[in-house]
């Protein structure tokens, strides 16, 4: 039966498939086998990711460099827009695999109890790499049970940004703590009547629930990484935060950034005073806002002091099914443990590298919008490793923090309640071997 | 003579298979099979990756015991109540306005079936925009008259409403055209004896038309059941099922499930009985629409 059903299955997939990927790829592949074969072809690697448009400008000026700097290995980055289920669907129905892949960190504990990837801890050895050149907490991302998958290629987490007119204007200086962001946000704040024209302070991301609650000294999962931890004073302080900022000082109203795009987004239009956001909205900022000046802080600290963002990032996998694994890793060495290059990727594509040396360049040291996430990337930390985690955050928390926000719950209720969930959910989803 | 009349149905008999043949197989590799499997996988903990082993029961038992589930179907239903009954109104008295024999009618009849042609996906982003609580248009629109809208899409009340009112602006043109079909077939010749009778505009519509359209009205309502407890697109894009789950739909869960959290097992158990819900829900449509048969 069992049998029966995958071949079925994967015939279903192999169909599919024949309508998704151009003849261009089986092209490039029957090459890489060419290359294989005789020595003085260079090796053939498909590259895959999901940036297009500029995104595809950046990848393509990391891969030709590499391209010219030897004759042995030759790199194609293949766009695919669905990324991850056409990996899913190569990874079993025995297509051509990817030689590499970019990956969004968070997913590796989903996905490498599955043994889709490539542990590379043989090859650092061999090439004497050393881990403390990159940040750590981003190493930890991209590793599951002890053995680490890929390499960061960026880095982020969120800090302050403010707007310098706003504040001046309402002759507050950039908060560092808690107390006072509020006050900053209460005066910042414009209402014309039941009208919001300014807001002091987004709140519409509910996803930061995890930045505030380490601000407070709390931390999302308990010891065991498989419990909730917030349904207790932690929890409870960052929630009577939000109501004070929403339902008291009235600092921001629900659903006021909701469908503002790029160009008319709230804090480049000058309608938000602060809000918290990471290093990739700098040239989206840059760009859009002439008018804007606005500055960065670390985010401020909790009500004992404690400091607290979350990490994020991208890094670079190799898939088990790639035939040259080896090749592939000469590319990832190249592109993320190397100085030059990973500087070159960084002022390209403008994001923060995941290897330390690159960051010491005055491009970085020297910019004043670049300094407050360095220091914030000190102290930050990935979200728990759990394949469950982000369904505990989308479905278990996120709602119920919703509806405290509009006062359809209690602090105390919407914290039990997702607690009940989230717990329920961690369950659900956890990893099976 | 007889024997050549035989001979003539058999070769129509083959023809006639060899014309369903392309499209029976394009059923069964895009409907049968996949639903087949759907069965099938439902009853694994499929993963995509690695594993795909018989777990009998266990997805179903899991599934109801999943309240989120289920919230998910009392937000379809809650639509499904307000959406179709709405549907068949707006899109029946559009009909009826757009069947007049006048000059530029046809104009009329294009742009009220604009909205249909329009992706889901980019007409839903252009109403976040009309929908934003401070600078939006319905609410400006609304400020003219002294009135303070709500923040349509972040607040629970009008969240729901506003997915409803989104997909009935694009989805009563398609049903308009069906119904001006359905009017333009119903005969003249009952209207003129009901004219002699001294039967009332009203009670022509009551009597005659709607009876006549009993199949279209059928056609409508079915696919609209249908269509609302497919429900993904807008939701998706409008309020990413939010706030606090209203706007989570059944197609919402199943996605996040299969392919986000990679369980496809437990994915194709939540299709399955979704599929269910749907032949029920037809089934009981199709009883409604059966009970009177239309005269003629």
């Amino acid at each position: 039966m069992k049998k029966w059903a995958s071949i079925v299955l994967t015939a279903f997939m192999a169909v599919s498939l024949l309508a998704g990927c151009g003849s261009k790829e089986t092209d490039s592949n029957t090459t890489a086998k060419g290359g294989a074969s005789s020595s003085d072809k260079p090796v053939e690697l498909a590259f895959w990711g999901d940036w297009a448009g500029e995104g595809q400008k950046q990848f393509e000026t990391m891969v030709d460099a590499f391209n010219k700097s030897q004759n042995k290995i030759h790199v194609k980055y293949v766009l695919q827009q669905d990324m991850i289920t056409k990996f899913m669907t190569t990874a079993t129905s025995g297509g051509e695999s990817p030689d590499l892949v970019f990956w969004d960190r968070w997913r590796t504990s989903l996905y490498a109890p599955k043994n889709v990837f490539h542990p590379i801890d043989e090859f650092m050895e061999q090439d004497k790499i050393n881990k403390d050149d990159f940040y750590g907490e981003a190493l930890k991302e991209l590793s599951y049970d002890g053995k680490l998958y890929g390499l960061p290629l960026t880095v982020d987490a969120r800090a302050l940004f403010y707007n310098k007119k706003i504040l001046d204007a309402a002759g507050v200086k950039p908060p560092t703590n808690w107390d006072e962001l509020e006050q900053a946000a209460i005066k910042t704040t414009k209402w014309n009547g039941s009208k919001l024209e300014v807001a002091g302070f987004s709140l519409a991301d509910n996803g930061l629930f995890n930045m505030y609650l380490q601000q407070t000294g709390g931390q999302m999962l308990d010891e065991t990484g498989t419990k909730t931890n917030f349904n207790n004073e932690k929890g409870l302080e960052v929630l009577n935060f939000w109501d004070r900022l929403l339902n008291k000082d009235k600092v921001y109203k629900i659903g006021f950034e909701q469908g503002l795009g790029e160009g008319t987004d709230a804090f480049v239009t000058g309608k938000l005073a602060m809000q918290y956001t990471g290093p990739w909205m700098l040239s989206t900022y840059k760009k859009y806002g002439k008018d804007l000046d606005f500055g960065v802080v670390t985010p401020p600290v909790g009500p004992n002091g404690d400091k607290g963002s979350v990490m994020g990032g991208l890094g670079l996998v190799i898939p088990e099914g790639s035939k040259h694994q080896k090749e592939a890793w000469e590319f990832m060495k190249w592109w993320a443990a190397n100085k030059d290059n990973a500087l070159l990727w960084a002022k390209t594509s403008l994001n923060i590298p995941g290897f330390k040396p690159a960051i010491e360049d005055p491009f970085f040291q020297n910019d004043p919008l670049w300094k407050p996430f360095l220091d914030t990337l000190e102290f930050a930390k990935i979200r728990a490793q759990h394949p469950g985690y982000s369904v505990m955050e989308d479905d278990g928390l996120i709602p119920n923090l919703q509806l405290f926000q509009q006062n359809k719950m209690s602090a105390e209720e919407a914290l039990a309640k997702s607690q009940q969930r989230g717990d329920q959910l961690l369950q659900d989803n956890a990893a099976v071997k | 003579m007889l024997a050549s009349i035989g001979k003539l149905n058999r070769h129509q008999e083959k023809m006639a298979y060899v014309f369903i043949t392309p499209t029976l197989l394009l059923f069964a590799i895009f409907t049968v099979i996949p639903v087949v499997m759907a069965l099938y996988l439902s009853f694994t903990n499929y993963d995509v990756l690695s594993r795909m082993d018989w777990v009998a029961l266990d997805n179903y038992k899991r599934l109801f015991k999943d309240s989120l589930y289920w919230t998910t179907f009392k937000n379809v239903i809650f639509y499904s109540i307000i959406f179709v009954p709405l549907n068949i109104l707006f899109s029946l008295g559009l009909a009826m306005l757009m069947n007049f024999k006048r000059f530029g009618i046809r104009l009329f009849r294009t742009l009220n079936y604009l909205p249909t042609l329009t992706s889901a996906v980019a007409a839903a982003t252009v109403w976040i925009w009309l929908l934003h609580p401070e600078f939006g248009l319905v609410n400006n629109i609304l400020g003219w008259f002294g009135i303070t809208g709500p923040a349509w899409l972040a607040q629970t009340e009008t969240a729901m409403p506003s997915i409803i009112m989104v997909t009935l602006w694009q989805s009563i043109g398609s049903n308009m055209v069906i119904y001006i079909a359905g009017l333009q077939g119903v005969p003249d010749y009952l209207y003129e004896s009901a004219k002699l009778d001294g039967a009332s505009a009203f009670a022509r519509f009551r009597y005659i038309t709607w009876p006549q359209l009993r199949p279209t009205t059928f056609l409508i309502s079915t696919m609209a059941i249908i269509g609302a407890l497919q429900l993904f697109d807008q939701a998706f894009v409008l309020t990413q099922g939010g706030p606090g789950n209203v706007t989570k739909t059944p197609v919402y869960l199943i996605y996040q499930q299969g392919f986000k959290q990679l369980q496809m097992g437990y994915a194709s158990a939540q299709a399955f009985v979704l599929a269910i819900a749907i032949l029920i829900f037809s089934l009981i449509n199709m009883r409604i629409n059966k009970a009177e048969e239309p005269v003629v």
